[in-house]
């Protein structure tokens, strides 16, 4: 009993608060003012939470006069491989659409937008916790029948519309319904509120599905790609000693360090990456020049350590006051106030001392166990007068840099890995060593976590003799990293160091709280 | 409310003939109104609130009909109100989240299905089971049979629903038995249409009073001796006047197809789905024309043994669709075939699933099992080439992913009060260690997700003080239960404070003040903020000028109460603190105040419109972060999780991992700044206030300012 026609079938996968609701109820407007016979369902409930949620609509493609008294009975749910249309407003909803089976290569039209709304459980991760989003795009490509894949939510807000109304516009754009135009936009008419705003982002999505989508605008030009003239002789050092693959790498990072401290401080970072640059070339280079590489790229990061003067410095420049600006959207004409939270304490002044004095310090705050208790909540207005100038002096303080504890730390620190990297017998071993610089970040609390976990796989693994074959080294120095950037609590990173027979770590002391029994006998009835 | 229905209101207003369009459940509110109704309750819930949301809104409509409506505090109480139909030739519906609500309402409906009604009682429920649901899975059915309680299921389109829904009251009236309407999550949200009906004036209204009270009638009070007398009358009078009723009026529907050896019964709200999965194999068409005989149970409590055995005795096999365990219509229809010694081969959750949704595909599937037994000469191939397309996109899709996508939980809106409570428990769990957390029902539920994974167990709405009574004293740190204002008067105050005071319990109690029944739709509180306090507030929290929830719990005799605004998380910090270590006995409670954001946002946005408009200078609040001093560790998300605190590509491409930004959803609630001192994180964050319409000495000191920075300022 072959149907002659089908419901045209359409699921939509929306975050809760995108408006998916709204695009349904255009959709059943528009196909019941053409007289199809439609029908919508929802599973809301919480999922308006922000949570993933699903519309789904049929639309039989012939009008109901043309069924003489018949009626299609259309069903609930959507079922796998019988979509027609399935709409995604995050590439990440499309990828589950397609993880369900809801994209099939013989019917199924793909319209998703391809930005990203990361999820909890992506946000949280201490390193990079985000999904491959090429890997979604290479698969709706691979099984949609065809694929509109386009920046909707871009689309959209260039007009003030939601991204509701961009994808509605895809839909009328892609031919996939018995929908002309006019009823669609008719529809968002109807609905009334926010209708011209929603009708641009429409005309927008429609054309976005005919392949007229405007061209993405070009990569914004970051200040850091603008060399400054005083660093020219080293760039020609770098050219003259180093692999064409990492010019780019260290160029970067020559301009960051003089920025942080001066000219002969990004000398020091090529006299370090030297021997690095050798080393692999003895080691036999592979292609990518990788260890040089990256090692290039964390030991910048590194030795532009994140600072009190450094922090100040950055907070009271020109672009950084323009580009608050342009990030909360004000007019021109509009003051905008720029107010900090800083909390410095015992632990931020002691790193801005000389080595002496900053220790003496801290084992009184420590003595006194005021290490963390006498950290003072700024609330900084940088974009007054005072609160700019007290930035600029604390920035002022650049020439002192070289002399203070911090630097000395983190300078000794540096070498200890640098000496590591060189000192390992194979080039695989010595970019693993080179790579746990990416542990090194953060401030207060988070650094000294991370600078925790980078002093274990250091004892144990790199310096220690826990595993001994080099090759077998590499592997546990990988999987360390791995366990470090698991969870901030170092349960992760034991347990790795765990698997290659080191014993854990005992415990974190907490205080415990004796408390007395409530003394209130229970009434009796 | 999170919603307003102007053009749903109109919708109750169309008469005889006309056509309805809208949302299944919004078709159960007209289809009341058409069959007479004179009182209607409920409990706010996913996926029924609208009938009720719906009908106070439109009170002015309600009262010209003289239909009284009561927004009940729980669905104890709303099932309570059934008891005007014992007494009174009065129709009454009552609306609730099931399996949940009917647990909290099962009290007065035992006691009402065993006085048994004169009036039409009809119980909407809404039927939260598989996707989308948000409690936990069990079926209603039980309830109706251990009540004896009649049980319809109808096929989810509206005019089979509204027509249901007059039969129901009739039914209901024939058999003096209160009845069920069950309907599934997706059911309440088809949007369809019918031809409606008029409205009908109730026979007793708040406009047509009785003038005396219901003569006294022992027979109606569920005591003994008339108990003994009413659990007979259930299943020798009322039982067998519901069957006559049901059979006469059809409500069950028999879809012949031209197949005679096999034949399909299904729930009524079954039906759409096992067509689609018909259709699928190829053996059915799309205006319902299957080759297979189906008996759609519109009623599947009681059912007819007649049109059981007619459906069944000329058939070699019958296949039973029953969604979730056990099999009780399985079960059921067994017996009837075996007590009328009737031969027919029986399947059901044999071929089927046992437990979970039954989606097109799962139904397809224990399709093909029966078929492939019983009616071998039947061609099917369509539904294995469908089944081989959806596993084949789904194996490449996951080829193609190489890794499972990580899921997306609702969560707290951006700027959402409770966040920052949860945030200020992790930081003091960091120096005291974990405390043993009761939670409970309500949008900070969310909290057992990601980032803040907090709380040891959830019992129920308000049940969470009350399922600490049994660990408390076994720990030796003091354990915290957390509740919201909606479960404090849903269910808290009774089952936790003062069950708590009897016993003398010391426990901290943590309670959520944001005025509303946020997580439902923002419905009102007995504490709810006063129109004028609302007013009054402007776009700050509206909620602390009630005190509605301190008093009480003042007149129940506890001494340790706090309230804090919960953006302070350095002061909720503390005070959590001192709640778990203070030597005082009894009960702590802390009140977090702090009005529910959604309902901020939709009280000043034309409050802040209006003044913008007008040319007054408004602040504009907004968060942000320093790329360049982020180092992408992103503690501040893990304790903050808010939406409009994300995640971008560095600009700086010697950063491999992503920095935290805060995009332009953010309302300026305050949090990532509170956090960034509190937590000592990284002086990342800043808090920018953008002056619109400045006035002149604001324009003076900014270009004062811009003029002395300017001389100084680097590039």
């Amino acid at each position: 009993m072959a149907a002659t026609s089908r419901p045209i079938t359409i699921l939509i996968a929306a975050l809760g608060g995108e408006g998916g609701g709204v695009l349904a109820d255009w959709i059943i407007a528009a196909a019941t003012a053409e007289g199809y016979p439609v029908q919508s369902t929802s599973i809301p409930g919480v999922a308006q939470r922000t949570g993933a949620t699903t519309y789904y609509i049929e639309l039989y493609p012939a009008r109901a006069t043309e069924l003489h008294g018949r009626r299609p009975v259309m069903t609930l749910a959507p079922a796998p491989a019988d979509i027609d249309v399935m709409l995604a407003s995050e590439l990440l909803e499309a990828g589950r659409a397609l993880q369900n089976g809801y994209v099939t290569p013989d019917r199924t039209t793909l319209i998703a937008s391809t930005h990203r709304i990361y999820t909890v459980e992506e946000k949280i991760a201490l390193g990079d916790g985000r999904f491959d989003g090429e890997r979604i795009l290479a698969a709706a490509r691979a099984l949609a029948r065809r694929a509109i894949l386009v920046d909707f939510h871009r689309l959209a807000a260039n007009t003030g519309a939601m991204i509701n109304a961009s994808l509605f516009g895809a839909l009328a754009g892609s031919g996939t319904l018995p929908l002309p135009r006019a009823a669609c936009e008719q529809a968002i008419r109807s609905a009334g509120k926010g209708a011209e705003a929603s009708l641009r982002g429409f005309a927008l999505g429609y054309a976005a599905a005919e392949g007229k989508a405007p061209a993405p605008a070009g990569a914004s030009v970051s200040p850091s790609d603008v060399t400054p003239a005083h660093a020219h002789t080293l760039m020609q050092r770098v050219r003259a000693t180093f692999p064409a693959e990492v010019h780019e790498t260290i160029e970067r990072g020559l301009t960051r360090l003089s920025d942080f401290q001066d000219e002969d401080y990004a000398a020091l970072y090529l006299d370090r990456l030297e021997p690095i640059a050798r080393l692999e070339r003895e080691h036999g280079a592979a292609a990518k020049h990788e260890l040089t590489g990256e090692t290039a790229r964390f030991l910048a990061l590194w030795m532009s350590y994140e600072d009190v003067i450094r922090v100040a410095d950055l907070k009271s420049r020109r672009s950084r006051f323009e580009r608050v600006r342009a990030e909360v959207q004000a007019k021109p004409g509009e003051p905008v106030h720029i107010i900090e939270y800083l909390k410095p304490g015992v632990e931020e002044a002691a790193a801005l001392l000389p080595p002496g004095l900053s220790r003496r310090l801290v084992s009184w705050a420590q003595k006194r166990g005021l290490m963390h208790k006498l950290n003072v909540g700024l609330h900084l207005n940088s974009s007054s007068v005072t609160g700019f100038l007290t930035l600029r002096l604390l920035a002022w303080l650049r020439p002192l840099r070289r002399r203070s504890a911090r630097y000395a730390e983190e300078q000794a620190l540096i070498e200890r890995w640098l000496c590591a990297i060189a000192a390992a017998p194979d080039a695989g071993l010595a970019l693993e060593i080179a790579l746990c610089g990416r542990l090194i970040k953060g401030y207060g609390d988070t650094n000294r976590r991370a600078k925790a976990n980078f002093l274990r796989i250091f004892d144990t693994l790199v310096e220690g003799g826990a595993v001994g074959d080099a090759g077998a080294r590499a592997q546990a120095i990988r999987a360390a990293r791995a366990g470090a950037l698991a969870d901030p609590e170092g349960r992760g990173l034991e347990a790795t160091l765990a698997a290659q027979g080191v014993a854990p770590l005992p415990p974190q002391a907490k205080i415990i709280q004796f408390m007395r029994r409530p003394a209130a006998a229970p009434k009796t009835a | 409310m999170e919603r307003q229905f102007n053009a749903e209101i109109e919708s109750l207003k169309l008469g005889e003939g006309e056509m309805f369009h809208g949302e299944g459940i919004l078709a159960v509110t007209k289809a009341l109104l058409q069959s007479g109704v004179s009182y209607v309750g409920g409990y706010q819930g996913a996926p029924v609130s609208h009938l009720l949301d719906v009908m106070v809104q439109a009170r002015d409509y309600m009262d010209e009909l003289g239909v009284h409506v009561e927004a009940c505090t729980n669905e104890a109480s709303a099932a309570a109100m059934l008891g005007a139909s014992i007494n009174y030739p009065a129709r009454g519906a009552v609306t609730w989240k099931s399996i949940v609500g009917t647990n909290v309402a099962s009290d007065a409906l035992t006691h009402v299905a065993s006085a048994g009604v004169l009036g039409g009682a009809l119980i909407v429920v809404g039927e939260d089971y598989g996707e989308g649901a948000s409690v936990a899975q069990e079926r209603t059915h039980a309830i109706a049979l251990k009540s004896s309680m009649w049980m319809l299921d109808p096929r989810p389109n509206l005019a089979t629903i509204a027509r249901l829904v007059q039969h129901a009251f009739e039914l209901s009236e024939a058999s003096n038995t209160p009845v069920f309407m069950d309907l599934r999550i997706r059911a309440c949200h088809v949007h369809g249409s019918f031809v409606a009906g008029a409205n009908r004036a109730p026979a007793l209204s708040t406009r047509k009073l009785q003038a005396e009270a219901a003569t006294f009638d022992y027979e109606h009070i569920p005591h003994p001796p008339a108990t003994y007398r009413q659990e007979k009358l259930k299943m020798n009078v009322r039982m067998p006047a519901a069957r006559k009723y049901i059979r006469e009026h059809g409500l069950n529907e028999l879809f012949a197809g031209s197949e005679t050896s096999v034949g399909i019964i299904c729930q009524g709200g079954l039906y759409n789905n096992l067509l689609r999965a018909l259709q699928l194999i190829g053996l059915a068409d799309d205006f319902g024309v299957s080759r297979i005989p189906i008996l759609a149970l519109n009623v599947v409590y009681p059912l007819v043994p007649e049109e059981i055995s007619a459906f069944c005795s000329d058939k070699t096999a019958v296949l039973v669709v029953e969604e979730g365990q056990p099999e009780f219509i399985e079960q059921d229809i067994a017996t009837l075939l075996r007590r009328a010694d009737i031969q027919t081969r029986l399947h059901g959750k044999d071929v089927l699933i046992m437990a979970g949704e039954y989606t097109a595909e799962v139904i397809v599937h224990g399709l093909m099992g029966f078929f492939g037994a019983h009616a071998a000469h039947l061609d099917i191939s369509a539904g294995t080439r469908w089944h081989e397309t959806a596993d084949a996109a789904r194996a490449r899709e996951a080829e193609l992913l190489g890794a499972p996508l990580p899921p997306r939980p609702p969560n707290f809106c951006v700027g959402c009060p409770e966040r920052p409570v949860f945030a200020a428990i992790k930081l003091v769990e960091r120096d005291i260690g974990k405390r043993h957390i009761s939670a409970d029902i309500g949008c900070h539920s969310f909290a057992t997700f990601a980032p803040f994974s907090l709380g040891n167990s959830i019992l129920g709405y308000g049940m969470s003080l009350a399922s600490s009574a049994g660990v408390a004293p076994m720990l030796a740190g003091r354990s915290m239960a957390i509740m919201g204002d909606g479960g404090f008067w849903h269910n808290g105050f009774l089952s936790g404070v003062a069950s708590n005071q009897l016993n003398g319990g010391d426990k901290v109690l943590l309670i959520m003040k944001n005025g509303f029944t946020s997580a439902t739709g923002t419905q009102e509180l007995v504490s709810s903020p006063q129109d004028e306090s609302a007013e009054l507030a402007q776009d700050k929290s509206s909620v602390r000028s009630d005190r509605t929830i301190e008093n009480t719990l003042r007149g129940a005799g506890v001494k340790w109460l706090r309230n804090v605004y919960t953006y302070r998380v350095a002061d909720m910090s503390k005070t959590l603190r001192e709640a778990f270590t203070t030597e005082e006995p009894g009960l702590k409670v802390i009140i977090a105040e702090g009005e529910c954001q959604l309902e901020r946002q939709r009280r000043i946005r034309p409050v802040l419109a209006r003044l913008l408009g007008s040319g007054a200078r408004v602040l504009r609040t907004r968060f942000g972060v320093d790329d360049e001093t982020c180092s992408g560790d992103h503690s501040c998300i893990r304790l903050s999780g808010c939406p409009s605190l994300t995640l971008k590509a560095s600009a700086d491409t010697l950063k491999v991992d992503p920095v935290a930004h805060v995009n332009h959803s953010c309302v300026g609630c305050g949090l990532c700044g509170e956090v960034a001192h509190a937590a000592i994180l990284c002086p990342s964050f800043y808090r920018a206030e953008v002056v619109q319409n400045p006035s002149a000495w604001d324009r003076l000191l900014a270009r004062v300012r811009t003029t002395v920075i300017g001389w100084l300022q680097p590039a």
